[in-house]
């Protein structure tokens, strides 16, 4: 296409590929090679991302409703896709979603659709991996159908492919724009809607086992948290400034998994000025500002002043008015 | 004190003059001279004060702005600068300044008002022209020649020649009327009227000044006996056609345009007005160049005034007038010899203009702030309709003029002592002060006005020289105001129902400079805002078409007595209306345009042939079904066989429960909405039947804002021939029931079921559309596009337990067995009952935001979905966003815990907060303010609809926001101390009520409704909004009691951009309702939502969309084509309830999720078939090229050289975007249109 051919090389370092849409609409994506240096890829949870520099893609501009596998399906020319991580969503902040945490280990059933539509089974990696150990709980996912998620306009996304070679390939300009092929096994629009209703509203005996082993789990964390805990009965908490936690009801109480309370300082502080501020009242009322004549002549002036302040202040307000005449009632 | 005062009374006094009436000591020598010697005998006794005041002070030209500046130049005078404000006060300035404070409302009020007056008066400076105009006037008048004595009829043939009409009144002189009419040169001229005591006061619409010239007919023309049968009338319309005739004659020299006018349409009270011509300035200017340089000096085109000529009757007459008693008979045309009191009232008001002036001018002497008291006064009367103007006025107040001077003329002189009524009477109402200022003058007045009981008290002002007809004669008068020359009743042919609409007039002015708080300034409220527009006024409008109109039982003695045929009918059609609707309003005013000059040859006036009639209706007696009358023991009594006579057919005799026999009118309903339709029921039947106005001859517009809440005819019958219920009653029951039926479960459930409390719209009377059950059947019967079913929210409340878990994940998780127990419960013990567990809403999902629910629908077909309020929800989210409370947050290094999580607690808080803590007690308060004003529920679903049709309900404008900015419009009134008073009694009325509010309101200022009221001390705290241009969140406030920053409900819109549109949209439809007084206006245009703004539209295919079926203009083709698919039908897998399923609005909000940096899109939750779309305009120029730029973009193709990276433009792919749209919404949109 003639259009193809003026778009440039480049830009601000990346390189635009054009995708079709239709006869009508190119869709541009940009991309780049992947540089691990250039931004770190490890977040505040300290969970690393595997982002091979060599062979990873960052793509910019990612169509709204593109699935992993059209993505890929997209890509299948210029070599095999290993993984794709999508960005950015929420606040926009190219930070990994968590659906990529789930990536990191979640080889084994390599199941795209799952993580892309549901959040219920988010949970199941991580609490895994935290508890890790054997004789825990599993949780029974509420079922789950392959659903396309839309994700905000002008993401991004990495794409990692098996081989190095690829990446170069996928970084040369298509001399004409490559079309776009929809994945029809997830549906659009109005199917998509009516599958997502229905998806939303699982059968109560799974909705039920679901709950309960969650609940299962929890409670085998919590009791696993207790061990680890080091609140022991009877011995005082210190915290890394040296500080030991107070506790409200002491040894007695419920203090763990987050039932630990201070006296807020908030509520001494309110109790401490509210007494000053009574203490500083009752002190001005001993004083007797009318006790000079000079002082009651210099209230009552100040009071003319004040007024004839008031005066003009509303005189000045009403020029204002006046101004725009405001005061011709019809 | 006390000494500041006392000299403040003196000089006051003293100064005043020079103060207060700049105008009065401003003629000027040239304007007082003609007047001296032209109206010298007239004036004669006042001369001598004219000449006291002249002699003051001569400004020459007066500044527009006499009040501020002038004062400012006083103070000057005494050495003060203004801006000296370190310094006190000097004493002069103290007395100002205190007298501001103490006799006004506030020092704003007095000085508002001094700006105000000069505006609403003529510039008498300029009055020089006027003033030799009427001296040649005058002199022309003298030399006229006389007429001698002829038959009427061939006197007014000879003056038709010259194109006169003579405006005889009725009963029309005849071939063998055996007396004569006759011109002789007028005795006496005098000026007389406001514009003489320099009193007069703007009329709205630039209206004329008039300047009222009485011509004292001279007593020879007149015998004793013509006061029978309007004989006075008949001699005096031939005077003044005469008059008409000598000054409309070219060579008379007068260069003025020359009309009739009647005042009321009343053609015995015909006069002349006197307009300079058109063109008249550059007429003369050549004129003067030649030679009549004289001629300019009478052009007073400048001075927007007309001369109004009327012929009056001298005070030593022959007519005696003791025969003009308002209960002696001077009407003799049948046998019937009734008392003719308007008759004898309008001949007695020929011989009251000069005294009425005198009184005036006294008046205005005496008490220095008269003048500006009626100013006041007859600008808030103006503003109101009760005056002149081009749009519809009050009738019965066009011309009252001398009648609100006697108002206060009554508060200031008190009122007459009456032999027999007087003891407890002049105990009441005592004579004010004379030196009150006019602020307190006026609102006397308007508590004079609102207060006093007309119907059943007479008031006589008190007199000079004593009475003269015994109050008793004035029986038939319905309102009796006798003025202080104790000859005419001032409120003579007025129906009482025209001053109850003054006196609702004038109590909620009062209630607004009672009870308005210091903040905002009533000022604008009672004088500035014009209040004429009938949609905001009156509960109901009746438009009139009285062509057609027949009286049942027409009487010439009436028509007679009101003077024509036409005011006879308006008479009696008001006053059937008011004996037909009784209590059930509390005014019925009749509206019609100002009278009209009419060209002199045209006799009589031309009536207005459609005329409005507005109904203030008393919500508590309104919508009563049966009207009682007499009992079935006094059949045969008088009683009886009137309210036969007067209801016809539908006066039946009825026994009731009481077990009573009682003559009695019913009015049948089969709905709730059409109980609301019994005034005008009654209105058309009555007016049917005693006026001949039937059919199309009576317009409401009630049935059309109906329609707009309704669903089509053909869905509604299907659900009535499945037996399905429908209604707020039934969706109401069908929750009770389940309530019931959730707390009966308590043993199978694992903690008890503490509270349920409803928060959705269709269980507060306020869902736009009635709620509908949606069992099996229905389900089949119903087309595809009418399956929507509303699940109704409520939220449960659980017993209290320690065993939930302490973590928010958890709880969630929690919730859901919850929900499982419940639905399995529920669903074993009640047949036919199914529920099943919603786990979250799709796209935007967070794990530690209550998001799961439980979908029930009952066995009749109701839906609910119901959430679970767990409170330990709300301290682990706070303790979440900000986990060391205890610690100062200046003194936090920063923020602990993940930024994302945080976000996500606050979210998650907002949800919460808003769900389970404000949804209930709103939901609570506005069902309570359903139950208290019985139009409220009508108003919000009338405004709902106007928000959705306009594509902003729920995308930009929250229901509950809409809720609470219909519930200030009916608490602003509430807040007084009379209950009601001024709160809507019709949802077309709260609904104009509420276009206007938002037209007017500048929301960055706030608004706080007391919709809480009694929980909280209120006082006045509005909130504090500040609007960030450009910003994305929502810019109203609107605060409660429980919510002091205003935002809980308008959080997430409408932001600036939406919130202008908003009143944009809000200006044009209050232009719309106007089209109610020229009857142009059709409901449904309020409805239509304009498209030309919108960059792209997105058209979705109808018979897809479950709710199409609610669309404001629902398409009947789209009914055709369900035909063609009947087959379809069938197919039971597609047909079974989906309660809530609403793919559009899931589109709609994807859409605005995903793009919501790059437009902002525009829908009609209720039934919609297309989204509008706005592009973000900074998105359209090229930019540089960002990786995280949020939005589709594409590189600009640059002509050849494509040399430096750096300037790598990109620019919105609109193209591309649209394709998405088309992509993600494949089966839902069938067409985009881009608009340019």
């Amino acid at each position: 296409m003639a259009q193809t051919s003026s778009l440039p090389t480049s830009i601000a370092g990346f390189t635009p590929i054009p995708v079709s849409y239709s006869q009508s609409s190119i869709h541009i994506l940009y991309a780049r090679a992947h540089t691990g240096s250039h931004k770190p890829k490890s977040n505040a949870k300290g969970k690393n991302v595997d982002l091979p520099d060599a062979r990873t893609l960052f793509l910019v501009n990612v169509p709204v409703d593109a699935t992993e596998r059209e993505l890929t399906l997209f890509f299948k020319s210029c070599g095999t896709v290993e993984r794709i991580v999508f960005h950015g969503e929420g606040d926009g902040a190219e930070v990994p979603e968590e659906e990529s945490e789930s990536e990191g280990e979640g080889e084994e059933g390599s199941n795209a659709g799952e993580d892309a539509d549901d959040t219920a089974p988010e949970e199941r990696p991580r609490k895994k991996r935290k508890t890790g150990k054997d004789a825990v709980p599993q949780i029974v996912p509420l079922p789950s159908v392959e659903l396309r998620k839309f994700r905000c306009t002008g993401r991004s996304a990495h794409i990692i492919f098996l081989d190095d070679t690829s990446l170069s390939r996928a970084l040369q300009q298509p001399s004409r724009p490559k079309p776009w092929q929809i994945d029809q096994s997830a549906p659009m629009g109005l199917s998509h809607y009516r599958a997502l209703y229905d998806s939303l509203r699982p059968p109560l005996d799974v909705v039920r086992a679901h709950a309960d082993s969650y609940m299962e789990l929890f409670e085998h964390e919590q009791a696993k948290k207790r061990q680890e805990s080091k609140y022991r009965m009877g011995e005082a908490v210190v915290d890394e400034d040296g500080f030991t936690l107070v506790t409200r009801g002491g040894a007695y109480g419920k203090t763990l998994g987050g039932g630990v309370g201070v006296a807020s300082k908030k509520f001494q502080g309110n109790t401490e000025s509210g007494g000053k501020r009574a203490r500083r009242n009752k002190k001005e009322k001993g004083e007797n500002d009318n006790f000079y004549a000079f002082q009651i002549h210099e209230k009552k002036r100040q009071e003319l002043i004040d007024l004839k302040r008031k005066w003009e202040e509303d005189k000045a307000k009403v020029e204002k008015l006046k101004q725009s005449r405001k005061f011709r009632p019809y | 004190m006390s000494n500041l005062k006392r000299k403040r009374g003196t000089e006051t006094h003293k100064t005043s003059p020079k103060r207060r009436r700049p105008g009065l000591e401003n003629v000027s020598d040239a304007a007082s001279i003609p007047r001296k010697q032209s109206l010298e005998d007239g004036v004669a006794n006042e001369e001598d004060e004219y000449a006291e005041s002249e002699g003051s002070v001569q400004d020459g030209i007066m500044e527009e702005w006499s009040g501020i500046s002038e004062q400012g130049k006083n103070m000057e005078a005494a050495g003060h600068s203004g801006t000296h404000t370190h310094k006190p006060p000097r004493g002069e300035e103290l007395r100002d300044i205190k007298d501001a404070a103490d006799l006004y409302r506030s020092t704003s009020f007095k000085l508002q008002i001094d700006v105000l007056l000069p505006n609403i008066r003529p510039k008498y400076a300029r009055s020089a022209p006027l003033e030799r105009f009427l001296f040649t006037l005058y002199t022309f008048l003298k030399d006229l020649s006389p007429v001698a004595p002829q038959h009427p009829l061939s006197a007014s043939r000879d003056l038709l020649k010259k194109g006169i009409a003579v405006p005889y009144p009725l009963p029309l002189p005849t071939e063998d009327t055996n007396w004569k009419v006759s011109f002789e040169k007028p005795s006496d001229i005098l000026l007389v009227g406001s514009w003489a005591v320099k009193m007069s006061v703007k009329a709205k619409d630039q209206r004329r000044y008039v300047a009222d010239v009485a011509v004292t007919m001279p007593e020879t023309l007149f015998q004793e006996k013509d006061y029978m049968n309007s004989r006075f009338f008949h001699k005096r319309a031939y005077y003044l056609a005469v008059i008409a005739g000598a000054v409309s004659n070219k060579k008379s020299g007068m260069d003025v345009d020359v009309f009739y006018e009647s005042a009321s349409g009343d053609p015995r009270l015909t006069t002349l007005v006197l307009r300079p011509k058109h063109g008249m300035l550059a007429h003369t200017r050549i004129r003067s160049a030649s030679h009549d340089a004289d001629q300019s000096a009478v052009d007073f085109t400048s001075l927007n005034v007309e001369v109004r000529i009327m012929p009056v009757l001298p005070s030593s007459s022959p007519i005696p007038l003791q025969r003009l008693s308002p209960s002696r008979s001077n009407i003799r045309i049948s046998s019937n010899d009734a008392p003719s009191p308007l008759c004898n009232s309008a001949l007695l008001l020929c011989t009251t203009y000069k005294s009425h002036m005198i009184t005036m001018h006294a008046l205005a002497e005496s008490v220095p702030a008269f003048a500006d008291a009626l100013a006041l006064l007859r600008v808030w009367a103006n503003q109101r309709g009760y005056g002149v103007g081009d749009r519809l006025c009050m009738r019965h107040f066009d011309t009252r003029g001398p009648w609100w001077a006697a108002v206060l003329e009554l508060l200031v002189n008190g009122e007459e002592s009456l032999p027999g009524t007087t003891f407890h009477k002049t105990a009441k109402r005592k004579p004010l002060g004379k030196g009150l200022s006019s602020y307190q003058l006026f609102k006397a007045a308007l508590d004079l006005l609102a207060r006093h009981d007309f119907e059943k008290e007479h008031i006589f002002v008190k007199t000079n020289d004593g009475h003269r007809f015994p109050p008793e004669d004035y029986a038939l008068h319905e309102a009796v105001f006798v003025d202080s020359t104790s000859t005419v009743n001032l409120l003579a042919g007025v129906p009482l129902s025209a001053l109850e609409m003054l006196r609702h007039d004038a109590k909620m002015t009062l209630d607004i400079l009672d009870h308005s708080n210091l903040s905002e300034d009533p000022f604008d409220a009672v004088f500035m805002r014009d209040k004429r527009d009938v949609a905001t006024r009156f509960d109901i409008v009746l438009r009139l078409n009285l062509s057609s109109a027949k009286l049942r039982d027409p009487n010439t003695h009436a028509s007679v007595e009101h003077g024509s045929a036409y005011n006879a009918l308006l008479e009696h059609l008001v006053s059937c209306l008011y004996r037909g609707l009784g209590n059930r309003t509390k005014a019925i005013s009749v509206l019609h345009p100002a009278p009209q000059a009419r060209p002199v040859s045209q006799a009589h006036p031309s009536n207005p042939s459609t005329i409005h009639v507005g109904l203030l209706l008393d919500t508590e007696h309104a919508f009563r079904l049966v009207d009682h009358g007499p009992t079935a023991e006094e059949q045969d009594s008088e009683a009886a066989q009137a309210f036969r006579e007067f209801w016809g057919e539908k006066a039946e005799l009825r026994r009731f429960k009481d077990g009573s026999i009682v003559e009695s009118v019913v009015w049948s309903v089969s709905t709730a909405d059409e109980r609301t339709h019994i005034p005008v029921h009654i209105a058309r039947h009555v007016l049917a039947r005693h006026c001949g106005l039937i059919g199309d001859a009576v317009r409401t517009w009630q049935t059309q804002f109906d329609s707009v809440v309704r669903l089509p005819e053909s869905i509604t019958g299907i659900y009535r021939t499945t037996g399905a219920q429908t209604g707020f009653k039934a969706a109401m029951s069908a929750f009770d029931e389940l309530v019931r039926a959730m707390k009966g479960l308590d043993d199978r459930i694992p903690l008890a079921i503490l509270t349920v409390s409803p928060i959705a719209e269709a269980l507060r009377y306020t869902s736009v559309h009635s709620p509908v059950a949606a069992p099996g059947p229905v389900i089949f019967a119903l087309p595809q596009f009418a399956r929507y079913v509303e699940p109704m929210e409520i939220v449960i409340e659980f017993e209290k337990s320690a065993r939930w878990p302490d973590d928010l994940r958890a709880i969630q998780k929690i919730k859901l067995a919850f929900f499982e127990a419940l639905a399995s419960a529920l669903a074993t013990s009640i047949k036919g009952l199914t529920a099943s567990v919603v786990v979250g809403h799709g796209a935007e999902s967070s794990d530690i935001a209550d998001q799961a629910c439980l979908e029930i629908v009952t066995a009749d077909g109701w839906a609910f979905r119901a959430r679970i309020w767990h409170d330990r929800e709300a301290i682990l989210l706070s303790r979440l966003i900000d986990d060391k409370p205890h610690i100062a947050p200046h003194m936090k290094r920063q923020r602990e815990g993940d930024p994302q999580e945080r976000q996500a607690a606050l979210s998650a808080q907002e949800v919460y907060q808003r769900r389970f803590v404000h949804a209930p007690r709103h939901h609570r308060a506005i069902a309570a303010l359903c139950h208290s004003f019985s139009a409220f529920a009508g108003t919000v679903r009338l405004v709902k609809r106007w928000f959705a049709a306009h594509w902003l309900l729920r995308g930009h404008v929250s229901v509950e926001a809409v809720e609470l900015l219909c519930a200030s419009v009916f608490l602003r009134s509430a807040q007084s101390t009379v209950e009601g008073l001024g709160s809507p009694g019709s949802k077309e009325r709260g609904f104009a009520l509420v276009v206007e509010l938002l037209k007017d309101w500048e929301w960055s200022q706030g608004m706080y409704i007391p919709l809480y009221h009694g929980t909280d001390d209120g006082g006045d705290k509005t909130p504090a909004v500040t609007v960030t241009a450009g910003a994305k969140t929502g810019v109203w406030a609107l605060a409660t009691e429980l919510d002091s920053g205003g935002h809980v409900w308008t959080s997430s819109g409408p932001d600036a951009i939406v919130a202008r549109r908003i009143r944009a949209l809000a200006q044009a439809t209050w232009v719309a309702l106007q089209g109610m007084e020229s009857g142009s206006f059709e409901a449904m245009t309020l409805f239509l939502h304009p498209l030309e703004h919108y960059d792209f539209i997105i058209e979705l295919d109808p018979a897809v969309l479950p709710r199409y079926v609610q669309n404001v203009r629902a398409d009947p083709a789209i009914w055709a084509q369900r035909a063609k698919y009947a087959n379809t039908r069938a197919d039971a897998e597609d047909v079974r309830l989906c309660p809530g399923f609403d793919p559009a609005q899931a589109f709609f909000d994807d859409l605005k999720r995903v793009y919501k940096d790059t437009f902002i899109l525009f829908y009609d939750p209720l039934g919609g078939d297309r989204f509008g779309a706005v592009w973000d305009p900074s998105l359209k120029a090229p930019r540089p090229f960002r990786a995280l730029g949020g939005f589709s973009s594409e590189p600009i193709r640059k002509e050849g050289k494509a040399k430096d990276k750096d300037k790598a433009l990109v620019k919105l792919n609109e193209n591309a975007i649209l394709s998405e749209i088309e992509r993600m919404g494949a089966g839902l949109v069938k067409n985009i249109v881009i608009r340019e």
